[in-house]
């Protein structure tokens, strides 16, 4: 805002005649400016490739992202670059400016972290977090991980696919579709020192943009310098559920009932040698198995399932997989050892509770990430162990009506997981964080009735497992507790609201 | 989906595969063409050069022309995704006529026949000018020159407008009054080039947003934009005027009175160059800063900074787009824009202009050679010597030009709702999303005898209200010329064949010429676009568009050029006036004054918001091409209403709610509520592109008295929660 007038020519002065201007001296010459929006000098030691994006110049016509679009070759649903919109103030001194996000490769790559086939790699020469559609076998646990919503699923595919900085564009000498594409010069690629950015990456952050500190965004946004204190998102008033996962439903609520029922058939093959118990342990791995041969149809590209392994040295997702099979190994050991009336149970089954325990742990871990802050809190460790209690316990007293103490586990399961919602919904509807009050928001709007019964199928599963022996009665105990879990899982699922770019307001909530 | 691609073996890798190309460089294998052809964009009048790419006989992909000197190597999202809006869904393949109540395919035959027979029959019956025509904005240039000798000297009727006339009328009866001919005067060169870029009334970042990048370029610029909402483009603003709707003609003659008081008028070249000035210096002593100021709702300050910035500057410049035209006082407020710039001199030099930012890519073909608000040429309707000039031209009768002009748009509508026109030809446009107040024209059209659409898309709003609709070529499919805004002619080019049985419009034309038996007399000899460019051609030479040195081969060799163009002439950058004579008989220009009036239908108790229209990026005017577009579909899917927060308390709205735009006309029904502060209290905002729910069921039907330009942007509303009253 540098006005050539200033108020002291207020002053209404009589200014010269100026018939005399002739054209050539009133033509203002142009300073031919070179505006170099690529690199022009080679990478050194230490150093990467990042976006710098101008939020000053940038006018929202959005022809970045239809660049994008074209240059991959994209359907419209897909956008590895999006423009959101963000606003303050009051009128007439009102804003409205644009964000124009690609991926931010960055330094410490969450959806690299968390991918649990090594389909990602941060190029080491320009430092462009990569990402291989061959080595991708379609889990999308990347698009729970990134808190910018980047990497993007493509069902028609069965894999995800992230901006690459058209790395290969600028390996010829060429701008990147986006920089291309902009009228304004807005998106430039520049070269920034790694260990520098790291100690002051503070202008990674703007409004409308998650916090850079989850995985150190490396685009530099430069803000307006007349930019209002309360510019903010304006996609805030329509938060829509999120994508319910039913394979991943059942995965978690059938395996979570498998190690809560071994822990149970543990202690009471334990406590009273002697019970039957061959017939419920058969019946609880049969149960896991299903729900581990089921867990590949949530993946794009089922068939590649074995390779979710190969991650183990750094993503939970792999962890969860090797521990829930190694569980249902030692499980069947175990089941294996109470029909044949084998010596060394309590040993067996030990090991079978441990496994499964730490199964349920990766399975919590792998929820807990910084970009799902509803997910990422001790409340979802609570969550899968209660489940595990109640729904474990439930099974077995199905089999062992008289066993008391059982009915009690069950009922003590119960009420964690009663105390847990609780305590989850209370704490998120008074957070400050706008994605946990969302995700309360949603409970207790568009999913409330759902909230309320599965709250009230919970009651139940306390109050009923202390009243009766009755098989029948424990079976139906069993199938309502069960409802309400896959209800619950169902609910913890959609009302997630993960952080991403501020959305543009007529794209509709908060996009992909 | 394959089994294999369910189980993941399939990842569509070929679909998704990358490869390089010399012309492309890397990127998406599906989108390297085999060729590329040289055109220009088919949206908007800045007229950006662009390429189409084909492969197997399908335009696959655009790009920008890198050598054309408009866009510079860029285009917007819409000429960005161009190539999809050639082989879309909606596209018309065949005639249709409607028989027993129901559209049915039928020959070319047998519809070019039906058209001339009825047209005939209803003239026969009602006389020459019961035959009304409303074409467009769109067509190439050719296209336009033939049409109206089809209309005017083969049909007779004289009652012939364009959509234009929707869009820039006001700007073409401005330029009139002032400087006694159509014609923008300046080139974008002067966004670059101006001190001062003052913009009024005009959302270029939304509707124009390659000439941002004019802007963007200019080093020692300050830009002042003037818009009642916080635009886009006010975003870009070192000086904002948040003036109150429609008191821009009360702003402008508040610059010129301090321009006046403060002795900042360049008298030499007043007196030179103009007529009038005592007679507007007694006009305009009624509009004191403190007056403006009242009325316009911006304080003394703000006016004195901007009468200032604009008096003091070496080169200013004045854009204007809808804001100004689309209003009862249109004419007047560019003819006030045009007093500020005979004042100060600021015409006719690099960087000083009042430049109408015009709207669709070949609005000025149609300014320039139809026979809609005057004669090929610019000639003028009352001027028999310009009639007589046309008639030794044409070798016809001067007597089958009318001495004045026949109905414009709006006017032609109200005929036919009086039963005066009862046969209707409807080309390139789609008026029962586009004109104001939609009841009006249901009502006329139900009346007409006979009405013919010709159109690239159907079914469109008004293809469903036609007898029989004509599939036309679209850009991408035919050639011709378009003229931009800077008076710079650009080749169009065709890339693909037409799609079915479409026919260009050209053709169209020649073929119901040929039914008519009036082919050989009006287009001797023709063949192609080229034949009628080359007659064109000589029709100019002389008048102030002069096409005479231009031809198809220069446009291939030397690329667009601007007119007046004679034979050899330079290829700079040209501005029309720069020696200060202006097209009036004494080649002086008249300073034109008319007293500014309150918008005709202000806010009440019962519609106390005033609603304004407008655009947004992804989309073209009445959405019949970019509808077709998934990416723009997927960026802009739905119209919405912007309001601001307080007035939203007041009535208890939020956000995303589905509220009713409600006027003494009409409803709109279920449109997406946003609130925002970038609109005043006590206003709304609305864009018009979207059918779904027409913003045109509730505008006003009040139009300018010279340029008959409808006043689109205020009327009174008031706003329902959807389904709150039955």
């Amino acid at each position: 805002m540098n006005l050539p007038l200033l108020e002291s020519d207020l002053v209404y002065m009589p200014v010269v005649l100026r018939g005399s201007v002739s054209p050539a001296e009133a033509l203002v010459q142009i300073q031919g400016e070179p505006r170099t929006l690529i690199p022009t000098r080679p990478l050194e030691e230490g150093e990467q490739y990042r976006f710098h994006f101008d939020m000053k110049k940038c006018i929202g016509c959005k022809c970045c992202v239809v660049a994008c679009n074209e240059q991959n070759g994209n359907p419209a649903a897909i956008n590895w670059r999006r423009v959101g919109e963000v606003e303050g103030g009051y009128y007439p001194q009102a804003q409205r400016y644009h964000l124009s996000m690609g991926c931010n490769h960055c330094v410490e790559p969450s959806c690299l972290i968390g991918c649990p086939v090594e389909a990602y790699t941060k190029d080491t020469r320009t430092g462009v977090v990569l990402h291989s559609a061959d080595a991708c076998i379609g889990c999308q646990y990347c698009t729970w991980n990134c808190s910018y919503g980047v990497p993007q699923y493509n069902a028609e595919r069965g894999v995800v696919g992230k901006c690459d900085m058209c790395h290969n564009r600028l390996d010829d000498g060429a701008a990147p579709a986006c920089v291309n594409a902009c009228p304004e010069g807005a998106i430039q690629i520049e070269i920034v020192n790694i260990a520098e950015w790291r100690k002051d990456y503070l202008s990674a952050n703007a409004p409308g943009l998650p916090s850079a500190d989850d995985s150190i965004s490396t685009t530099r946004v430069t803000l307006p310098d007349n930019l209002l204190p309360d510019t903010g998102r304006v996609d805030t008033h329509r938060v829509p559920l999120e994508h319910p996962h039913w394979p991943l439903v059942f995965v978690l609520v059938l395996t979570q009932l498998s190690v809560g029922a071994f822990a149970v058939l543990w202690l009471l093959d334990s406590l009273t040698p002697g019970s039957d118990l061959f017939l419920s342990a058969l019946a609880s791995l049969g149960l896991a198995s299903i729900a581990l041969g089921a867990a590949p149809l949530h993946l794009g590209r089922p068939a590649f399932a074995w390779r979710a392994l190969k991650g183990i040295r750094r993503s939970w997702l792999s962890r969860e997989v090797a521990a829930l099979s190694v569980f249902a190994g030692v499980a069947g050991g175990f089941a294996g050892m109470l029909f044949l009336d084998l010596p060394g149970r309590p040993l067996a089954g030990f090991l079978t509770l441990l496994s499964g325990a730490v199964g349920v742990l990766c399975s919590a871990k792998l929820y807990m990430v910084p970009a799902r802050p509803s997910w990422n809190t001790r409340y979802t460790l609570a969550e899968f162990f209660s489940t595990a209690l109640l729904l474990g316990s439930l099974f077995v007293h199905v089999m062992s009506p008289e066993q008391a103490w059982v009915g009690w586990a069950a009922a003590a399961g119960g009420a964690a997981q009663l105390l847990t919602q609780t305590l989850k919904f209370l704490t998120m509807s008074q957070s400050e964080t706008f994605e946990l009050r969302a995700s309360s928001l949603l409970l207790s709007g568009i999913v409330r009735r759902h909230f309320l019964i599965r709250m009230g199928v919970l009651v139940a599963a306390i109050v009923l497992p202390l009243t009766t022996t009755s098989v029948a009665l424990s079976a139906a105990t069993l199938t309502l507790a069960i409802a309400g879990e896959i209800l619950g899982r169902w609910l913890f699922f959609v009302s997630v609201v993960p952080k991403n770019i501020a959305a543009a307001f007529t794209t509709g909530g908060r996009a992909a | 989906m394959s089994l294999s691609q369910l189980l993941g073996f399939d990842t569509l890798q070929k679909d998704y595969a990358f490869d390089r190309s010399a012309s492309t460089g890397y990127t998406s294998a599906k989108k390297i063409p085999e060729k590329w052809v040289a055109t220009t964009c088919g949206y908007c009048s800045v007229g950006c050069g662009i390429e189409l790419g084909v492969k197997e006989g399908k335009a696959i992909a655009t790009r920008p022309l890198a050598s054309h000197p408009v866009n510079r190597g860029k285009l917007c999202p819409k000429g960005l995704s161009e190539h999809y809006i050639i082989d879309a869904e909606n596209r018309l393949k065949h005639p249709m006529l409607r028989k027993n109540g129901k559209l049915v395919r039928v020959t070319w035959e047998e519809a070019l026949t039906t058209l001339v027979e009825k047209f005939r029959a209803t003239q026969t019956k009602y006389g020459a000018d019961s035959l009304g025509v409303l074409s467009t904005g769109q067509l190439v240039t050719e296209e336009f020159y033939t049409l109206g000798k089809l209309i005017q000297l083969g049909f007779g009727t004289k009652n012939y407008d364009g959509n234009t006339t929707l869009c820039m009328a006001s700007a073409v009866s401005g330029y009139k009054t002032s400087f006694g001919s159509d014609g923008p005067p300046g080139a974008y060169e002067d966004m670059e080039k101006a001190d001062v870029v003052f913009l009024i009334g005009a959302n270029i970042a939304d509707n124009h947003p390659i000439l941002c990048q004019c802007i963007e370029a200019n080093p020692h610029k300050t830009v002042i934009v003037a818009d009642p909402r916080v635009s886009k483009t006010a975003m870009m603003a070192d000086l904002f005027l948040p003036l109150k709707p429609r008191t821009d003609l009360a702003l402008l003659h508040g610059m010129a009175h301090i321009l006046i008081a403060h002795n900042m008028v360049n008298r030499e070249y007043v007196d030179a160059h103009t007529n009038g000035f005592d007679a507007m210096v007694e006009f305009l002593k009624d509009y004191t800063p403190e007056k403006v100021s009242e009325i316009t709702g911006l304080s003394q300050e703000l006016i004195y900074k901007t009468a200032f910035l604009y008096g003091r500057a070496k080169a200013g410049f004045i854009g204007w787009t809808m804001g100004v035209n689309h209003s009862t006082q249109g004419t007047a407020t560019v003819n006030a824009i045009n007093n500020l710039a005979l004042l100060t001199g600021q015409i006719g030099r690099a960087g000083a202009s009042p430049l109408s930012i015009t709207g669709q890519c070949n609005a000025m073909g149609t300014r320039e050679t139809g026979f809609t608000s005057g004669l090929p040429g610019y000639r003028k309707f009352d001027s028999p010597s310009d009639r007589a000039e046309l008639a030794a031209l044409w070798n016809v009768d001067e007597a089958r030009f009318p001495a004045k002009r026949g109905l414009a748009y709006p006017d032609i509508v109200e005929a036919t709702v009086a039963n005066k026109i009862k046969a209707l030809w409807i080309i390139a446009t789609n008026p029962l999303v586009s004109f104001p107040n939609q009841d009006t024209l249901r009502q006329g059209l139900s009346n007409l005898d006979f009405l013919v659409v010709q159109d690239g898309y159907h079914p469109t709003p008004t293809t469903e209200y036609a007898d029989l609709v004509l599939p036309a070529a679209i850009w991408g499919e035919k050639e011709g010329t378009y003229t931009n805004t800077e008076r710079r002619v650009s080749k169009v080019n065709k890339a693909v064949e037409p799609i079915g049985e479409a026919r260009s419009d050209f053709n169209i034309f020649l073929d119901v010429a040929e039914k008519l038996g009036c082919r050989e007399e009006l287009y001797p000899r023709w063949t192609t676009v080229e034949d009628a460019f080359n007659e064109w051609r000589k029709v100019s030479e002389g008048r102030l568009c002069d096409y005479s040195g231009i031809s198809y081969d220069l446009l291939a060799e030397k690329g667009a050029v601007q007119w007046p163009f004679t034979e050899g002439a330079s290829l700079e950058t040209s501005r029309l006036y720069a020696d200060g004579k202006f097209e009036f008989a004494d080649r002086r220009a008249k300073l034109v004054c008319e007293a500014w009036q309150p918008f005709p239908e202000q806010p009440s108790a019962g519609y106390p918001l005033i609603l304004n229209t407008g655009r947004t990026v992804e989309h073209w005017h009445t959405r019949t091409k970019t509808k077709e577009v998934p990416i723009l579909e997927r960026l802009s899917p739905v119209a919405w209403l912007e309001m601001n927060p307080r007035d939203a308390k007041l009535a208890g709205l939020r956000s995303h709610d589905p509220v009713d735009v409600v006027s003494r006309r009409g409803r709109v029904k279920g449109v997406e509520l946003r609130l925002t502060e970038i609109v005043a209290p006590g206003q709304v905002f609305m864009p018009f592109h979207f059918f779904e729910t027409n913003v045109n069921e509730v505008t006003q039907g009040a139009f300018d008295p010279i340029s008959r330009e409808p006043n689109y942007k205020q009327c009174a509303v008031r706003i329902e929660r959807t389904g709150a009253t039955k």
